[in-house]
């Protein structure tokens, strides 16, 4: 349990890090930008209770909005993936998955890994572009941005979670 | 009761989402009022001391190019003085005296320079932002005008004790009071939240006269900026939407992505401007 609870804090402090100072200065064509901080909602261990999911995801978005100047924005969308993690989880995987299993390559195989952060991500960036585009819409820009973005989360997710090295070794 | 207990408790997590969302819209909306909530942005002390340690390691980065621009800079001002010099000498020279030349104390210059590093920068986004390394303690308040070496950069919004947050042109919510330099039609900037280097002058009088390439400067009726800094330069123009006015695409003369020096500007008679329209408008109605 504590290592449970260590080992959250620690991906948080790091992917948190990592995308308020180098990842949100990325916008790939104007358009692109990978929200890599979802990585550490995304390797939440299985089972934990959802109020505890919602809370620490809706804290992780609060934290990024800090940083990027975007109040409500990432906390709302993290909220909203928080609480529908779990029902996605046994939507995708079945109702009969093992607690304290950790989401990877080796316990749902490739393609269910996949499957789950492509969905994960999109429900994220489809909140988080609507709730931006409050302010200014523009519907076809709009769309691109969130395709963009979708494709370029997804691709540095599942990067990260091949050279995981921990991540395969719990796996064993 | 109990039964109602038991739901309450097993259905807790939708409560939790109900709250966490509500939260979260009332800050978005909070947002896009112009007073924001000073706790949850790049002003702050965690994140602005954050961004201000990464700013200081990335400007070693623009050392060379910040480098170039000053050396720029500094030959201008020089010319200037030496321009200025012959001109008094000049009227020095005149046997007549000049009154011109005495100073007056009642019209001193009402503007003062506080220098300010950017500790975080955004200009790709919806709307922009740009986090300063000086606060209330140096004598930065909101609705002071920002200026760099190039040209126009925005306007103070927020203020904490060591940090500041300003809204920069590159962002919707920024409008700023233009004129084409040598007349006085005006009009206001305004930026679609696509390209960084452009932005949009709009309600420009049809009769105004201009070419490609003009520049565009303050027109100094908003009390934040004097008239007469450097905005931009016109690019293209199109009719508006009604056609009593013209829309002009500037190009802006702040290059927002390598910006880290600013000068923030302090209005000494900006309280007594707005306090006096203020009451001009109250007379009215």
């Amino acid at each position: 349990m504590i290592n449970n609870i260590l080992r959250s804090i620690l991906y948080f402090v790091v992917f948190v890090m990592f995308q308020v100072l180098f990842l949100n200065n990325i916008h790939y064509l104007r358009i692109a930008t990978p929200f890599l901080y979802l990585y550490c909602i995304i390797k939440m261990p299985i089972g934990i209770s959802r109020s505890g999911v919602l809370i620490f995801s809706f804290i992780t978005g609060l934290i990024v909005d800090m940083f990027s100047n975007t109040p409500g924005m990432h906390a709302g969308a993290c909220a909203l993936v928080g609480l529908l993690r779990e029902p996605l989880i046994h939507f995708l995987q079945g109702e009969d998955i093992a607690d304290g299993l950790y989401p990877s390559y080796h316990s749902f195989g490739y393609a269910g890994f996949i499957r789950y952060v492509a969905l994960f991500v999109f429900i994220h960036h489809v909140t988080l572009f609507l709730l931006e585009a409050l302010t200014l819409f523009d519907p076809l820009f709009l769309l691109i941005r969130v395709g963009a973005s979708v494709l370029m989360t997804i691709l540095s997710i599942c990067a990260v979670e091949l050279f995981n090295f921990e991540s395969q070794k719990i796996g064993e | 009761m109990k039964k109602l207990l038991d739901f309450l408790l097993r259905k807790k997590h939708w409560f939790l989402f109900i709250v966490f969302e509500v939260i979260s819209i009332v800050l978005v909306y909070q947002n896009n009022s112009y007073q924001r909530s000073v706790l949850i942005n790049s002003g702050n002390i965690v994140s602005g001391y954050l961004g201000s340690i990464y700013g200081d390691i990335v400007s070693y980065f623009n050392l060379k190019e910040v480098n170039r621009s000053l050396q720029r800079v500094n030959g201008e001002m020089e010319m200037k003085i030496l321009e200025l010099q012959e001109q008094l000498e000049i009227m020095q020279a005149d046997t007549v005296t000049f009154r011109g030349a005495v100073r007056d104390s009642i019209h001193d210059f009402p503007y003062q320079f506080i220098m300010a590093e950017i500790s975080s920068n955004s200009f790709v986004q919806l709307s922009n932002y740009i986090t300063l390394n000086k606060g209330r303690i140096d004598g930065i308040q909101p609705d002071m005008g920002v200026v760099s070496d190039q040209g126009v950069v925005g306007v103070v919004s927020q203020v904490s004790d060591h940090f500041s947050v300003v809204i920069p042109l590159l962002n919707p919510k920024s409008r700023l009071s233009c004129k084409v330099l040598g007349n006085n039609n005006f009009g206001y900037l305004i930026w679609d939240g696509k390209d960084a280097s452009c932005a949009t002058l709009e309600e420009l009088p049809k009769h105004a006269e201009f070419n490609k390439g003009d520049t565009i400067v303050t027109s100094g009726y908003s009390a934040i900026f004097p008239p007469g800094l450097i905005v931009g330069t016109i690019e293209e123009f199109y009719n508006g939407r009604d056609d009593n006015f013209y829309s002009l695409k500037i190009r802006l003369a702040t290059s927002f992505q390598t910006l880290q020096h600013v000068r923030v500007i302090r209005n000494f008679r900006q309280e007594e401007q707005i306090n006096l329209e203020k009451e001009a408008k109250k007379n009215d109605q």
